[in-house]
């Protein structure tokens, strides 16, 4: 294992929570730390993901104590206690979230104890420690999910029928976090059910509090929130269910189907549903056909990313799009116990293909990765090379793309060169939006 | 004795006693004069800013051939994913080559923090060198292992002998000094110290009498100009090109310099800075320990600062007359481009946040286009632009508003909604309020866009025209985005949070 990591494709538990924070409705951030960690971050969102910096009250409008070498010396409560009432004053939110960072969790604060005071006073406002070496961002977006499951959610009340909340993706640091949610609600309502997924417009802090009373939570990540999912299930009694998330028509009929599993539905009416949603997918892409084969358009790929998009991107390129993913690359710090479940969702593609996996937190090591299974360029006048190869990656995979000749798509963190807003790739409509860019990417000269 | 002698630079707030609070007006400030914002003074509600390690970052991502190691927990220095994108087209812009700037972590976790990290450097220093075979590895420390007291000079020292990259300590610990600015001195102090030795293979032995005598009169007409990534390429280009119509030749430093060719700025027949803010440090300790004298003064943003940043290096030089020759034919050539953009601007009500030298030599430059300055916000405030103030005062007619803020964007709006610009121009990740609010806004500062000398005062008019031509955009989104303040906020006074000697409001 190497002694560093290379560019790393995340922040600290801080970044990923206090992206998530300003991701809640209505919901502020009170980071207690350092001064320079808030703009630390919001400087890694406009340079990784997609050019979105912020939201209600992100980038450099969230309240930070700012501590100093006073308070390293003398301890940070006093200066969080004054600086949480004049968030008060100043700040219009719902819920106030308390996050810590490195500095003021070496010093040792008692942040709880603050909180506390403020909670007595009726204000609805809690905390989370999410000191930067505690973990990375997804860790911090799971350290936010858990506070908010623990301190935040009504307790004690009844499982409505039909109702699930959906987490599992971390907003920012997934550029297309908006996108996916709201495609993954989408075909979660064509099956009746009632869905929260907290980050979105289509969520309120009402309905949040509320949460407690899903009689299912869906994971759409193997990795992200699995602890929250836990945290949950401990606290309200809610089975969860944890599911790749599914891009494309393949990946999304199996989610379907497990879902509705899970919730006892009825087959014929899920069914129903897929052969609809598949029907109208592949009625976008009959009129591709032509040129997709005038055009030589099937693809060897690597594909770099995250626990999330790792995978599912590899599903979607070999079972949807027919292409020949021969390289995984999942770039996460992940423990030993984490990396099985992830190789296993790579294999037993429809396809037969097998690619090969590798954990690699050094993107410059993804070459050597894929000399070693076979040439990237020619050696002689027969030569069975990768190519014409893809790149699905960040937009740090654009070197090796140009490399080994390859056209490039950035999907996961960092995607410096593109605007996302809307789009996501989950679900049918997100197989959609992905084959277009793909192949956008391959004709860009035409 | 020089600072440089030392393992860490001073912070600047104990250096030259520099402040980030103030609220008031520009006559205010003056009267005030030194005492204005007490050192130390202090906000009793903040909102999240930077710290010196993203300057700091912001120039060591720009160097080629160089490795940055950040030393702490993994968040620290993601700053370096947006700076990749200037790391990339300024190295396209000077060598046509595309390249991503190299940045490591050693990704501190929960163990370290208790058994420190000093081990975990050596090793990542170790294999940094072997894996790239960078000519220097930039150790950068941040926050963690400033708290939890790793010794990161000894380690460097202890590790030097067995890595063939010169490893340069820059120290950022972001919670030792508010003052951002700090960061020039830490990146200036780690370069002063480790690189600026001739390499022994660019020693040339077998040179003649005449070549000799060629190259000593080229470094007498040599200066070195400073960038600490505040200037873009095409502002380097503007400028060298203003020097070379005097016949003088530019050495840029630091940003995007070799590590071969750094050892240059000690060769130089004067040095000369575009912002004392940046390179005070610096200069000064060239001038004591090579005797390259210095030139600290004018900014070259706007037209008469242009003109007086020449003039000072033309008399150095001996190069008046040239001087005043290129300043009248580069000024009647510009005055007649702007003629058009300053009718449409007369009177429009601006408003400028930004470093301190900046924002005050831009609100200059806006002066001179014909706006009227309805407020400046600087991000600190110190003895340098003490000469600023002044000569805004000067050249403005009315009194305006001046904050002195780690930007705080709180301040801002309250401002804002009171005094009701046209168009604001903030700095990076510093104009989303004001868009919010429906106000035309500009970036004051953006390596892509040309910003300096005179062919910066033509473009910054035509981008803002266009600005202000069509402010839909921002227009339509403040009736659609929410603020994130309470109506409470807006009522206050807008310097409220600022404890004692901080502001006007005090007195
Ligand atoms: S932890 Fe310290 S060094 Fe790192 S971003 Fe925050 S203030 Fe800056």
């Amino acid at each position: 294992m190497s002694s560093f990591i290379e560019r790393p494709r995340y922040l600290c538990a801080l970044g990923g929570a206090m992206a998530a924070v300003t991701a809640l409705p209505d919901t502020i951030p009170i980071l207690h730390a350092a001064a320079g960690c808030a703009g630390n971050i919001t400087w890694t969102q406009n340079g990784g993901s997609g050019l979105q910096v912020g939201g209600y009250c992100g980038g450099l409008s969230v309240p930070s104590s700012n501590i100093q070498e006073r308070e390293v010396v003398f301890g940070g409560d006093v200066r969080l206690r004054e600086q949480i009432a004049g968030t008060l004053e100043v700040i219009e939110g719902k819920l106030f979230v308390v996050l810590t960072s490195c500095v003021t969790e070496i010093i040792g604060d008692d942040v709880k104890s603050v909180v506390s005071e403020f909670q007595d006073e009726g204000i609805d406002i809690i905390s989370a420690e999410t000191g930067g070496f505690k973990g990375n961002s997804y860790h911090g977006y799971d350290l936010v999910l858990q506070t908010l499951f623990k301190n935040y959610l009504e307790r004690g009340i009844d499982k409505v029928k039909g109702r699930v909340n959906v987490w599992g993706i971390a907003p920012y640091q997934d550029a297309f976090w908006r996108g996916n949610l709201e495609e993954v609600r989408h075909v979660l309502e064509k099956l009746g059910l009632e869905v929260n997924t907290f980050f979105t417009s289509h969520d309120t802090l009402e309905k949040i509090k509320q949460a407690a009373s899903a009689e299912l939570n869906i994971v759409i990540s193997d990795i992200y929130g699995v602890e929250a999912a836990n945290v949950f299930e401990e606290v309200h009694g809610t089975p969860y269910l944890v599911t790749p998330l599914p891009i494309g028509p393949s990946a999304s009929d199996s989610f379907l189907r497990s879902i509705a599993e899970a919730l006892s539905l009825d087959d014929s009416v899920v069914e129903g549903i897929i052969e609809q949603e598949n029907k109208h997918y592949y009625n976008y892409i009959e009129p591709l056909t032509e040129c997709y084969n005038d055009l030589d358009l099937q693809r060897y790929a690597v594909v770099i990313g995250d626990a999330n998009y790792a995978a599912a991107l590899t599903k979607f390129l070999s079972d949807d799009l027919g292409w020949l993913p021969e390289l995984v690359v999942f770039t996460d710090q992940l423990r030993e116990e984490q990396k099985p479940v992830l190789t296993q969702r790579t294999q037993g593609l429809e396809s037969g293909l097998q690619p090969k996996v590798a954990f690699e937190t050094n993107g410059s090591e993804v070459l050597r990765h894929l000399n070693e299974i076979r040439p990237t360029y020619s050696s002689g006048k027969y030569s069975d090379v990768f190519g014409p190869a893809f790149v699905v990656g960040s937009s740090l995979d654009r070197e090796l793309a140009q490399t080994i000749g390859a056209a490039h798509l950035s999907i996961s963190f960092p995607v410096a060169n593109r605007a996302v807003l809307d789009r996501g790739y989950a679900g049918y409509r997100g197989g959609l939006r992905l084959t277009e860019d793909l192949l956008s990417a391959i004709i860009l000269a035409r | 004795m020089t600072y440089l002698e030392n393992k860490e630079p001073p912070k600047r707030e104990d250096r030259l006693k520099t402040c980030i609070t103030y609220g008031g007006t520009i006559c205010g400030l003056s009267k005030k004069s030194k005492s204005c914002c007490i050192n130390d003074s202090e906000r009793g509600f903040s909102q999240g800013s930077i710290c010196l390690l993203l300057p700091a970052l912001g120039m060591i991502n720009s160097l080629p051939d160089n490795v940055v190691l950040l030393h702490g927990a993994i968040g620290c220095g993601g700053c370096s994913h947006s700076q990749n994108a200037n790391a990339r087209s300024g190295g396209n812009l000077r060598w046509g080559k595309v390249k991503d700037a190299l940045w490591l972590s050693t990704a501190l976790n929960e163990a370290d923090v208790i058994s420190g990290g000093e081990i975990k450097l050596e090793k990542a220093i170790i294999e940094a060198d072997r894996n790239y075979r960078p000519a220097t590895i930039t150790v950068v420390a941040a926050c963690v292992p400033g708290i939890i007291g790793d010794d990161v000079d000894g380690v460097i020292e202890r590790i030097q002998p067995q890595v063939s990259a010169r490893i340069i300590p820059v120290h950022c610990e972001g919670f030792k000094t508010k003052i951002w600015a700090t960061a020039y001195d830490a990146v200036y102090h780690g370069i002063g110290r480790s690189l600026l030795e001739k390499p022994e293979n660019n020693k040339n032995l077998n040179i003649s009498e005449f070549e000799k005598l060629e190259e000593k009169y080229k470094l007498s007409r040599t200066v070195n100009l400073l960038n600490v990534s505040s200037m873009g390429r095409v502002d380097e280009v503007e400028l060298s090109r203003l020097l070379g119509a005097l016949g003088l030749e530019t050495n840029i430093f630091p940003v995007f310099s070799k590590p071969e060719e750094m050892y240059k700025v000690t060769h130089a027949a004067l040095s000369i800075s575009t912002c004392p803010t940046h390179d005070d440090y610096l200069v000064k300790f060239l001038e004591e320990k090579f005797q390259i004298p210095y030139i600290l003064r004018h900014m070259p943003i706007g037209i008469e600062n242009t003109n007086k940043w020449i003039r000072d290096i033309a008399a150095f030089f001996g190069l008046e007359q040239q001087a005043e020759k290129l300043i009248k034919e580069e000024t009647r050539e510009l005055e007649a481009a702007l003629s058009e953009f300053k009718a449409f601007f007369k009177g429009k009500r601006v408003f400028v946040s930004a470093g301190e030298f900046r924002a005050l030599a831009t609100a200059y430059l806006l002066a001179e286009l014909g706006f009227e300055i309805v407020g400046v916000r600087s991000f600190h405030h110190d003895e340098f632009a003490e000469t600023e103030y002044e000569k805004l005062e000067k050249a403005v007619k009315n009194d305006f508003t001046i904050n002195i803020a780690n930007v705080q964007p709180f301040e801002e709006v309250n401002l804002l909604k009171k005094l009701k610009p046209d168009v604001f121009l903030g700095h990076w990740n510093g104009n989303g309020t004001a868009s919010k609010l429906g106000i035309a806004t500009h970036v004051i500062y953006n390596t892509g866009l040309s910003y300096i000398g005179y062919k910066g005062v033509y473009e910054l008019a035509r981008r803002l025209y266009r600005q202000l031509k069509n402010p839909l955009f921002n227009k339509k989104l403040s009736k659609n985005a929410r603020l994130p303040y309470t109506e409470q906020w807006y009522k206050s006074e807008p310097f409220k949070y600022i404890k004692n000697q901080g502001g006007e409001a005090d007195e």
